[in-house]
């Protein structure tokens, strides 16, 4: 009697589930608005990066489509787009998959007739998800996803806002350069340490080319597998090697074992630099505490740029509230939302929902961004944002602080960094 | 003897109407997503099919099937992306050497026994899946990716409708699930069969256990390498995670195991049941966050699992068994 009861409860359950679901998806049908798809890893080992972005897009999405006077961003001033359009976001996981990402921008395209899509933060994913929407005719935004590879393809409905890997390589090796000739820091050596993913490798490549071509002799290459539970062998091999400078290409957790086993192995290199998330974000140095302190990296956006991109801080209040445990803007996430603003514009200046349109727009425009560092988005051939740019900070009291380019540069950068024992 | 005979020819004969009656799905149901869970639904079939040669009919459990579903996908994607081919020879090439690779190494595996056996196929994964996450001639972790190419059956890539792609994968439904029919009725199933159950009461009776074993392992690693190769032109991608890894070596087990072990349905309605709710709990459930999805999903396989151990044949079987008692009962 018992077991029938739960069975038909359980049953109730579910069916109430698909009801509820079913109803939200089709509240909207009849209204005046523009669908536009997020697809991003809700689940998996990147879920809460992932959970960020979706934050970020619907912050956007909020601004757009209400009045708000009081924030210095585009189309904030005004309620909705095309004289009354409202953008309604439908979400969607892709769990970290590329199968997964190409079935789910079907669906959204198809079933939930979404206009475009933003995502999709890993770049194995978002290549297959924007395949998609190129064969679809249909424009697809992508805020973070930073393997170059994406903008090769010469794509016409594909845009990309962060900086790639290739941009962010060359800077590293102007940086050592530069800090040769004014610190005399003697770096001579770079080694690699990338998880063995499509933007790990791509980073490492690309780090290998950057540093090779200007003389540097790479000593090291150690790939390790994304999730790892040890990487005691990895950082072995950079300490037998002893690089002058790292370039690391290692997301959420792993980079945070990847500093503490260094710390464990009492080792450090001259210059750590690094690529993308792990190092940009703000939860994982607080985790890390004093032990974060000196490692460096590309950065699009810290709390600690507010001087140099003051509209920031209002549109942030706005994300804090949408994110659980409440954290400020990262790199990655501001980049998302920097994705729906532009398109957001396109779309305004366009007078248009025909996609073709638009995605010339798109190309043929420079576009306002406050939340860039630079405050332009420009697209070239392929769509890779021209104006993309990203500045190297290092992380010194906890704090992010802009040390390269000179000329943004607010603190001298400590080199070598400290060792364990003195810290 | 003679009404089991009866049941047997009742059952294809329901099989084949099934699988007549399949081809019209697309046309009935326009939307792509439902068409894309058809398609889902019959290549997750073939796979557990597949598998269920050698780990349910021959008793050898593996968790390194996904091995040889990444060979056949490597196999197509090589000859499309590496060499600008037709993905057919790769595909098949891919099968040949999935099953070659499986011989060699079920070999010394099969000298192991039960839980053994099963840990060392799952170390199998992990040893391929780093091997071709660092072997650049076949993209490394970078993986392989398809351009655009013409549209057919020559290329069997398909961007405008997935019609192609659901008569493509029921033929290779029609091919795996053909070949078990015929191996159930074949000497080689019984023999299957016999080494399951008893591999040293079979070998007494003059069953080459060995050479059977490696018989079941050599058929179940091609047909799941062309599985693969289908996967992979599906996805017009192939790279190590997506198809030599755990995950995917558990579907091949997960599905065949809630369907009914050693059951010629059981892989068709252990993917009938697992893939549409995978599928519609995403599309519903998964833009929440959270992995409310795969909660249900996880949920239905428990309770599956300790209601009937025997999958879903094993509730099929206990509901006819009921019905036949009430009804000599009334009688």
């Amino acid at each position: 009697m018992k077991q029938r009861f739960f069975g038909k409860g359980l049953l109730l359950v579910l069916v109430s589930l698909l009801m509820v679901a079913a109803l939200v998806g089709t509240s909207v049908a009849d209204e005046k608005v523009i669908k536009i798809g997020t697809l991003f890893p809700l689940t998996g080992p990147v879920a809460l990066a992932g959970q960020r972005c979706r934050a970020a897009v619907e912050t956007a999405a909020e601004v757009i489509n209400n009045a708000h006077p009081e924030l210095q961003v585009p189309l904030a001033a005004q309620e909705g787009l095309l004289d009354g359009y409202k953008i309604v976001l439908i979400h969607a996981d892709h769990q970290g998959k590329p199968d997964v990402a190409k079935s789910e921008a079907e669906r959204l395209f198809d079933q939930e007739k979404v206009w475009a899509i933003v995502g999709s933060y890993n770049s194995a994913a978002t290549k297959p998800a924007s395949f998609v929407a190129e064969l679809k005719k249909q424009i697809f935004m992508c805020g973070c996803s930073s393997s170059g590879a994406l903008t090769e393809r010469n794509f016409k409905y594909f845009f990309r806002m962060a900086p790639t890997d290739k941009t962010e390589s060359i800077e590293f090796v102007h940086y050592i350069e530069w800090i040769n000739e004014t610190k005399n820091a003697g770096v001579k050596t770079v080694g690699l340490i990338y998880e063995n993913t499509e933007f790990g490798k791509h980073a490492a490549e690309e780090g290998r080319m950057a540093a090779e071509a200007k003389g540097f002799k790479v000593v090291a290459d150690v790939a390790f597998n994304p999730g790892a539970t040890n990487l005691n062998s990895e950082v072995q091999t950079l300490k037998a090697a002893n690089p002058d400078a790292v370039f690391g290409a290692c997301l959420g957790g792993d980079y945070t074992l990847w500093v503490r086993t260094m710390k464990q192995m009492d080792w450090l290199p001259k210059v750590a630099l690094n690529y993308c998330t792990g190092y940009q974000d703000p939860i994982i140095a607080g985790q890390l505490g004093e032990d974060a302190n000196y490692f460096m990296g590309g950065t699009g956006y810290a709390p600690e740029f507010a001087e140099l991109m003051p509209a920031v801080a209002a549109v942030e209040e706005i994300y804090k509230a949408k994110t659980d445990p409440s954290v400020p803007f990262d790199s990655d996430s501001i980049q998302e939302a920097v994705a729906l603003f532009v398109l957001a514009q396109a779309i305004e200046k366009a007078g248009s929902l025909d996609p073709t349109t638009v995605a010339e727009t798109l190309h043929a425009n420079e576009w306002e961004s406050p939340l860039s560092m630079g405050g332009k988005v420009a697209f070239a051939p392929g769509g890779q944002n021209i104006k993309a740019m990203s500045m190297l900070t290092q992380l010194q009291g906890g704090e992010y602080k802009r040390v390269f380019p000179v000329d943004l540069a607010d603190t001298e950068p400590v080199i070598p960094m400290v060792p364990w024992s003195k810290r | 003897m003679k009404n089991r005979k009866r049941s047997v020819d009742f059952l294809w004969l329901g099989l084949l109407a099934f699988l007549a009656l399949l081809p019209l799905i697309p046309g009935l149901l326009r939307s792509s997503f439902t068409q894309h869970v058809a398609i889902q639904i019959l290549l997750y079939a073939s796979m557990a099919q597949a598998w269920n040669i050698l780990g349910g009919y021959c008793g050898q459990v593996s968790f390194g099937h996904s091995v040889f579903f990444g060979i056949g996908a490597y196999g197509a994607g090589m000859a499309v992306v590496k060499y600008g081919m037709i993905p057919w020879p790769g595909a098949f090439i891919g099968a040949v050497l999935a099953a070659a690779v499986a011989v060699v190494i079920s070999y010394p595996c099969f000298k192991l026994k039960g839980h053994y056996f099963a840990i060392a196929t799952f170390a199998i994964v992990e040893i391929f899946n780093r091997l071709f996450m660092v072997w650049y001639w076949v993209g490394g972790a970078l993986g392989l990716d398809y351009s655009f190419t013409d549209q057919g059956w020559t290329h069997f890539v398909w961007y405008e409708s997935k019609r192609g792609y659901y008569f493509g994968v029921l033929l290779l439904f029609l091919l795996v699930f053909g070949v078990v029919r015929w191996i159930e009725r074949n000497r080689l199933g019984f023999y299957l069969r016999a080494v399951r159950e008893g591999q040293e009461t079979a070998e007494s009776l003059g069953v080459n256990s060995a050479k059977v074993k490696l018989m079941a392992m050599a058929l179940s690693a091609f047909l799941a390498a062309l599985c693969g190769a289908f996967f992979a032109q599906y996805n017009y991608r192939v790279d190590p995670p997506m198809v030599m890894s755990l995950d995917m070596s558990m579907k091949f087990v997960l599905i065949t195991i809630l369907g009914g072990l050693g059951t010629f349905y059981g892989p068709l309605l252990g993917a009938a049941l697992l893939i549409p709710l995978q599928e519609y709990s995403r599309a519903f459930l998964g833009g929440i966050g959270g992995g409310v999805d795969l909660i249900i999903f996880g949920l239905l396989i428990i309770i599956v699992v300790v209601y009937q151990p025997r999958g879903i044949m094993g509730i099929i079987d206990g509901i006819r068994v009921k019905a036949k008692r009430s009804k000599e009962g009334g009688e």
